[in-house]
């Protein structure tokens, strides 16, 4: 008995449940993007369920595009990944070239190297943002009061006093304040994902061809010059690929944003989108369907830039 | 060779000395955290005893007390477990077609499969809570098996696929000779070629679904949520609780660092679908 049919029907259930999972919810948001569409609201009980009589047009569209923190939303959420992306290339490819050749505990230093890539994003946010980065408790308080209280003893010592008696006081950063947050929040990002793009780029480097490199070096090339125009060239398919996948993880960033400042001054639209499904549905689901637009754009230029060398 | 470049002062000192001091401060956090999950909570946040304490356990005794660390350990251990275990069940299958049985759609059908994964969660968020909590499935296990399993599907697709290609296909066609039927395929012949990327999938997709830390936050309460629920439950401790929350987070990402550790190589072939070797 010939079961030949058999093998294709075999992606059925993969393709049924990811078609599913996208076409149901989506659909439901673009239906409630359309309509009136509230959680509690005592003036008008009608608009807490779901109905077509609620019809809104693209009114849900018109108050999210005119909300004061939708763009702000857009353009912070493009800050944030672009900073990471920028961070996590250069600092990859420059460690990565560091550590490619043979030196004593190599080994070592690629498994402390990679470590940050495995700790979760929750344990990631609560350790920097308390431990590390609050101006009183973490490290940073402590090492600037330490300076401050070096800076104070040297300011009574005979001979040098005169000088450090003008000398400023430092003055930690908080990171959970409305600006910095988005930089407290790109530190931890980085820290986690640069151990990715050069475990990527070392791998890369492995591959790249050694006698071309021989003979560069016999021609006189400099360093430099075999970096510019050997290596980096040979990166670039890898550097397409960190990209890439970076920006799918990073356009909806949102447990970090949550645990350093719980959204203030800092929101992306994940978090956005988070703020207004507590009460407003409808603009919820509008900013949702913005957002799926913004990462089919980024998905569209990625996807071609990278889709073919993917399928070789 | 031809030529013995002389090995210049940075390579022989300068590069191993940077390379170090960049793995240390690259690991630095993490030790900062093991180290202060040491620490009572007291001395945690005194200037004094940043280097020099005496170190203490009871953060890590006392975890069930402070935190209830096993109930939620408990339920990212059976979520990620169950999540990974439905992954491959459905995802072998869909490789094994697509890799030895491909039609002119499959291409098309992979890189469909990567874009589900650029749908930004969020845009999803409220019909997802609305129709689980119709459904009755709010904060339950099988919910959570289910999410996290169709969020990994298309990275352990694209896996699997790319390990599958490199079998040579005659090994497949000569069992479909002697009349073995597509199952006994797949069971006899295709898992243990393929063991070893069967594996590493496997592995990757335990960690996502570990770490993951939007879906598990926002679709439960108590019954079904996981160590980043806990955590991210805990994110303010203003200082009170250095000590504690170091050892329950500490306790919550160390068997996943070490367990990445010894899935490296496999992370990048995984992570780049085999474009990077």
């Amino acid at each position: 008995m010939s079961d030949r049919k058999l093998p294709r029907l075999l992606q059925s259930p993969a393709v049924l449940l990811l078609l599913v999972w996208m076409l149901i919810p989506l659909g439901m948001t673009l239906y409630f993007s359309f309509i009136r569409y509230v959680l509690n609201s005592l003036r008008r009980p009608e608009w807490t369920s779901p109905s077509l009589s609620n019809w809104r047009g693209f009114g849900n569209y018109e108050f999210v595009l005119k909300s004061k923190d939708f763009l702000f939303a857009i353009q912070n959420s493009l800050f944030i990944v672009c900073s990471i992306l920028i961070l996590t290339v250069i600092l990859g490819v420059l460690i990565a070239v560091l550590i490619n050749k043979t030196f004593p505990g190599q080994g070592i230093v690629r498994v402390l190297l990679i470590s940050p890539f495995f700790v979760m994003p929750a344990v990631n946010a609560v350790l920097w943002i308390n431990m590390i980065l609050d101006p009183v408790l973490g490290l940073q308080g402590i090492a600037i009061g330490s300076i401050n209280d070096l800076i104070d003893g040297l300011r009574a010592a005979p001979g040098v006093g005169w000088f450090f008696s003008l000398w400023p006081e430092l003055e930690p950063i908080s990171f959970r304040a409305t600006q910095t947050s988005a930089y407290a929040v790109i530190i931890m990002v980085t820290w986690q994902w640069t151990p990715f793009a050069v475990l990527i780029f070392m791998t890369s480097l492995q591959s790249e061809d050694q006698q071309q490199k021989e003979a560069a070096v016999l021609d006189g090339a400099s360093p430099w010059s075999q970096f510019r125009f050997l290596t980096l060239p040979h990166l670039a398919r890898p550097i397409a690929i960190v990209v890439m996948i970076q920006a799918i993880f990073h356009l909806s960033l949102y447990a970090e944003i949550e645990i350093v400042s719980r959204g203030t001054g800092n929101k992306n639209l994940p978090y956005l989108i988070g703020e207004f499904a507590n009460n407003n549905i409808g603009a919820a689901s509008a900013t949702g369907i913005f957002a799926v637009i913004l990462a089919n754009i980024v998905a569209f230029f990625l996807l071609r830039m990278i889709g073919k060398t993917l399928m070789e | 060779m031809a030529i013995v470049a002389k090995p210049s002062r940075f390579s022989k000192y300068g590069r191993p000395t940077v390379a170090w001091v960049v793995g240390l401060l690259f690991f630095f956090p993490i030790f900062w955290m093991v180290l202060t999950s040491f620490k009572t909570d007291a001395d945690a946040v005194k200037p004094e005893h940043l280097i020099w304490f005496t170190p203490t356990l009871e953060n890590y005794l006392n975890m069930t007390e402070n935190y209830d660390y096993w109930r939620f350990a408990k339920n990212s251990v059976i979520t990620a477990v169950f999540a990974t275990a439905f992954t491959l069940v459905v995802g072998i299958p869909c490789a094994y077609a697509m890799a030895f049985n491909p039609s002119k759609a499959t291409k098309d059908v992979l890189m469909w499969m990567l874009s589900t994964k650029m749908l930004p969660a969020a845009a999803v968020l409220y019909p997802m809570t609305f129709l689980t909590k119709s459904a009755g499935l709010f904060d339950t296990h099988f919910l959570i098996i289910l999410v996290l399993s169709l969020i990994n599907l298309p990275i352990a697709i694209w896996m699997l696929f790319t390990y599958f290609k490199e079998i040579p296909k005659d090994i497949i066609e000569a069992g479909q000779m002697d009349g073995v039927s597509t199952m006994g395929e797949i069971k006899e012949i295709l898992i243990p070629l393929a063991w070893g990327g069967i594996a590493a999938t496997a592995l990757l997709v335990f960690i996502f679904c570990w770490n993951e830390a939007y879906w598990t936050v926002r679709l439960t309460t108590t019954d079904a949520a996981t160590l980043s629920k806990l955590i991210e439950g805990n994110r303010a401790p203003e200082g009170l609780f250095f000590g504690r929350l170091s050892a329950v987070s500490a306790a919550a990402v160390g068997p996943i660092v070490v367990l990445g550790w010894f899935c490296q190589k496999q992370l990048v072939q995984g992570l780049t679908f085999g474009a990077v070797k």
